[in-house]
């Protein structure tokens, strides 16, 4: 379900599967709830249809640095 | 090698990173200049920077107060200066108002007219003619022109309502986008390509414009981005923006520092300021809050709801005298309760 970016200023992304949720949490000593949010009504979050719950992957790049971030989906 | 070396450099745990990052703008932040740097074409245009820019990136204004935006175009029209000027024709925001050289209300007859300044016209190319139909579209009345003068028939004798037609052809746009402002064509001198800046901030608006390219479109209003394309390009504008703001006073902050302030606005989901009514408004701690501002009114409220402090941040722990949870005051024996069961007694 990834989803590429048609502006030079959004990241990829990309709707995180359960198991790789539950890979994700495990490894560290984080909850869902502490993950940085993301609104439903987010252009990037309707264009992929995420629902409040699911976790996004994020492909960020800052200064040719790769990595991933990731966002809880929020209701709003 | 280098990836061992590289990982000499990364942030230690229990490092405070947010105080670094604080130290790090705001000590540059001090020797900034009160300078303003201006546009060729649009005088109005003159970009807010240094201090103020800062300022109110950081605290999240609703809109900056110089929109500007970059409006790249594409393979085509940015290569032709022809092109380029049709596609800024199109978005450069033209108003009545500017129009107009006179404007009189007949309150008798419950007609106003109107005299176009030639000049203006002129200078937007655009007819008397099409200026009357535009209107009468826009207004839903009947607009008539001889030469430079046009006639509205408001189909009303009332002096408020006859006033408040005059206020709304005044307001009404011509041509263009409302709230793109003025548009003009601009030449990178690298490259050679033609690209538009106006002196306003409807991306959503200009968006829609055929020759444009939809992919690289930019602008410095935080909350335009964050409209059309989302929580994630919004955190990059806010850091871009900090960056250029810095850059152009000279100033050379790294910028994990900035992408970190960005990072720590959009967390939420929206995009929120630092202060009082946002991230220091919003920390769990009632005595971190109180430390802020308003320290009456928080310590009321945490007391009349019965608010309960965990004591875990460093402004209440620095206001006990405690050790505060940073470096190796961060380290804590602690246990979650659903393993308490595991624990023999």
């Amino acid at each position: 379900m990834a989803y590429r970016s048609d502006h030079e200023i959004v990241p990829d992304h990309e709707i995180l599967k359960l198991k790789e949720v539950n890979t994700l949490l495990d490894g560290s000593h984080i909850t869902i709830d502490n993950l940085p949010k993301i609104l439903e009504s987010d252009p990037q979050c309707k264009k992929l249809g995420a629902k409040p719950g699911h976790v996004i992957k994020i492909h960020r790049s800052d200064n040719g640095h790769s990595y991933t971030y990731y966002r809880v989906v929020i209701e709003g | 090698m280098a990836k061992e070396k590289s990982s000499d450099f990364k942030v230690e745990f229990g490092e405070p990173v947010g105080m670094i990052a604080a130290q790090s703008v705001g000590e540059p932040g001090t020797q900034m200049i009160l300078r303003s740097f201006h546009f060729a074409g649009i005088e109005s245009a003159i970009a807010t920077s240094g201090l103020p820019r800062i300022v109110e990136l950081v605290d999240a204004k609703k809109r900056p107060t110089t929109p500007l935006s970059t409006i790249y175009l594409d393979a085509k029209a940015s290569r032709n200066i022809d092109d380029a000027e049709k596609v800024a024709a199109k978005i450069n925001e033209v108003r009545m108002g500017t129009l107009v050289r006179r404007i009189i209300e007949n309150f008798a007859k419950g007609t106003i007219k109107i005299a176009l300044s030639r000049q203006e016209l002129e200078s937007e190319d655009m007819t008397p003619r099409q200026v009357a139909d535009r209107l009468g579209k826009l207004l839903s009345l009947e607009v008539a022109v001889e030469g430079l003068v046009l006639t509205v028939k408001t189909h009303t004798k009332n002096l408020k309502e006859v006033r408040a037609v005059r206020v709304k052809i005044m307001r009404s746009v011509i041509s263009g986008i409302e709230g793109a402002g003025k548009a003009i064509v601009q030449k990178n001198l690298k490259t050679g390509e033609f690209y538009i800046i106006s002196a306003g901030s409807n991306i959503e608006g200009m968006m829609g414009i055929e020759g444009i390219d939809k992919s690289r479109i930019y602008t410095n209003d935080v909350f335009a981005i964050y409209r059309l394309f989302g929580i994630e390009a919004a955190r990059n504008a806010i850091a871009r923006e900090l960056q250029l703001t810095l850059d152009e006073q000279k100033i050379s902050v790294d910028l994990r520092h900035l992408l970190l302030i960005a990072d720590a606005m959009t967390a939420s989901g929206s995009v929120k300021g630092v202060g009082r009514h946002g991230l220091s408004g919003e920390k769990k701690s009632v005595f971190a809050r109180a430390a802020y501002e308003e320290t009456v009114k928080h310590l009321i409220n945490a007391a009349a709801f019965g608010e309960t402090d965990q004591m875990r941040g460093v402004t209440e722990n620095i206001l006990v005298g405690k050790q505060i949870p940073i470096g190796t005051g961060s380290v804590r024996l602690a246990i979650k309760k659903e393993d308490m069961s595991k624990v023999k007694p």
